[in-house]
């Protein structure tokens, strides 16, 4: 345990991820070459950062896509053909009459042998379609839910990229001195509310979260805590919504309702960044 | 032929070391310069660069000028795969990776009006050591598994995985971004992959 891995081994994850900032990485990189520790550590981080692309939610690239990489590879294809003096095949031109005759007669027999083969498959084929089409769409269904599962998730992280973000501390109350909470506002990105050491819910009750605003109150959403009392909302905001002046929880008849009626357990005003 | 229809159609090619081998035979066929060799790359993977540089970039036509930089670098580099550094999958990922945070940086208002290299560079190759995980997520039930341990890693652990992967930010930029001690951002970042690491261990056959 020399000073350099006490200082160096909290370096691990970032470098992993491959983000180190150039002096720090190569600090790191010449304590890995003597450090078996952080060498392991390096490989098991690497292990979960090498999965992260495979979580992205997978899109169909649109099918010109394909088209147009292809495209510009033969284009380089061709003039490069072109420049060694190879001339394709295709540019051979005047072949005897007789002989493009010919041809299509082969190929016309041929067309109709591998037609005649392909119709005893059809049938075949087909049961196999319907089952596959029937997995599809399980796969389409699950892929479809996974992707509202990961686009909720994305908007939530767009809150901490926002430029305009502002944050809201919110500071329990006498009913629930213990309990904690930040809110993360912004205008186009929305707001994203974590809470801890909230009281257990009373049956029938639910923890409701709100939006103040000089207007009205707006529910931003509501919330069971985990058995430590804590959970998080994240609230897309209306695009007529004034900033707020405060947010705040309050003890509400399961379901929620349409503006606050039961005890405050938490509140908190904007602070200024 | 309806097994392949079905695996391109569904997008979850289970990824066995027996397909990296064929994308190994495919690479040499590029390297050889055969465009189908090509086509055949892109059938397999165009749709996983697409997607990452999408959920990088968040705009279609920045994800499809990425997806055909990585397989104009692909063609043109095709020989110079290595193998010791990570299946052909994972290099593909990488270079997308690469590419799309380079352009994201581009985009971006520098406030101090930095030079755009200073921090392009810092964005390290990141290899992936082990080719059977990574592929093994494919699979779509395990991968929902390991997607819901990143979904339910506390907001700080994944916002600093995140902001370091999708953004390339450091973990400097990151503390800033989050406003959060350097120290906290660092033994957050760790704990959140560890878990994940886990979730992934679990899930392995």
């Amino acid at each position: 345990m020399t000073p350099a891995h006490d200082d160096l081994k909290h370096d691990a994850a970032a470098y992993a991820l491959g983000v180190l900032e150039p002096v720090e990485r190569a600090a790191f990189e010449a304590h890995l070459a003597e450090c078996a520790e952080c060498t392991d550590d390096v490989r098991q981080l690497r292990m979960a950062a090498a999965a992260l692309p495979h979580l992205v939610p997978q899109v169909s690239p649109p099918p010109s896509l394909r088209a147009h990489i292809l495209g510009e590879v033969r284009g380089v294809e061709s003039s490069d053909s072109a420049a060694t003096g190879m001339k394709p095949v295709a540019q051979q031109r005047g072949l005897p009459a007789w002989l493009q005759i010919a041809a299509l007669l082969v190929i016309g027999v041929g067309l109709f042998l591998y037609a005649q083969r392909m119709q005893a498959r059809v049938s075949n084929l087909e049961a196999r379609l319907a089952q596959a089409q029937a997995q599809v769409a399980i796969a389409d269904r699950q892929t479809a839910e996974a992707r509202t599962v990961a686009l909720r998730a994305q908007s939530a992280m767009g809150v901490f990229a926002a430029l305009d973000v502002a944050r809201i501390d919110l500071a329990g109350q006498p009913v629930a001195q213990m309990a904690r909470a930040r809110a993360l506002w912004s205008r186009q990105r929305g707001m994203v509310f974590t809470v801890s050491n909230l009281p257990p819910l009373p049956p029938g009750r639910v923890y409701q979260v709100w939006v103040v605003t000089a207007q009205a109150p707006v529910s931003a959403g509501l919330l069971t805590p985990d058995a430590q009392g804590g959970g998080s909302v994240y609230f897309e905001t209306p695009v007529d919504i004034l900033p707020p002046t405060a947010v705040a929880v309050t003890l509400e008849p399961a379901g929620g309702v349409p503006a606050p009626t039961g005890a405050m357990y938490l509140v908190g005003k904007p602070s200024p960044l | 032929m309806v097994i392949w229809l079905f695996a391109a159609v569904v997008g979850f090619p289970g990824r066995s070391s027996e397909s990296q081998l064929e994308d190994q035979r495919t690479l040499e066929r590029i390297a050889a310069g055969d465009s189908g060799g090509l086509a055949a790359l892109y059938d397999r993977h165009g749709r996983s660069v697409y997607s990452l540089a999408l959920r990088i970039l968040g705009d279609e036509g920045d994800a499809e000028e990425v997806a055909q930089d990585v397989f104009a670098q692909a063609w043109r580099r095709a020989g110079q795969y290595d193998v010791s550094r990570g299946t052909v999958a994972a290099w593909l990922l990488v270079m997308a990776r690469t590419r799309a945070i380079d352009r994201f940086r581009a985009r971006r208002v520098r406030p101090e009006g930095r030079v755009h290299e200073d921090d392009g560079l810092t964005l390290q190759q990141l290899p992936a050591t082990n080719p059977d995980v990574a592929s093994e997520m494919m699979a779509a039930e395990r991968g929902q598994r390991v997607r819901r341990a990143l979904e339910e890693l506390p907001l700080l652990q994944r916002a600093a995985i995140e902001l370091a992967y999708f953004e390339g930010l450091s973990q400097r930029e990151i503390a800033e971004r989050l406003e959060q001690p350097l120290g906290t951002v660092k033994t957050r970042m760790r704990l959140g992959l560890l878990k994940l690491r886990d979730a992934l261990a679990e899930v392995r056959p």
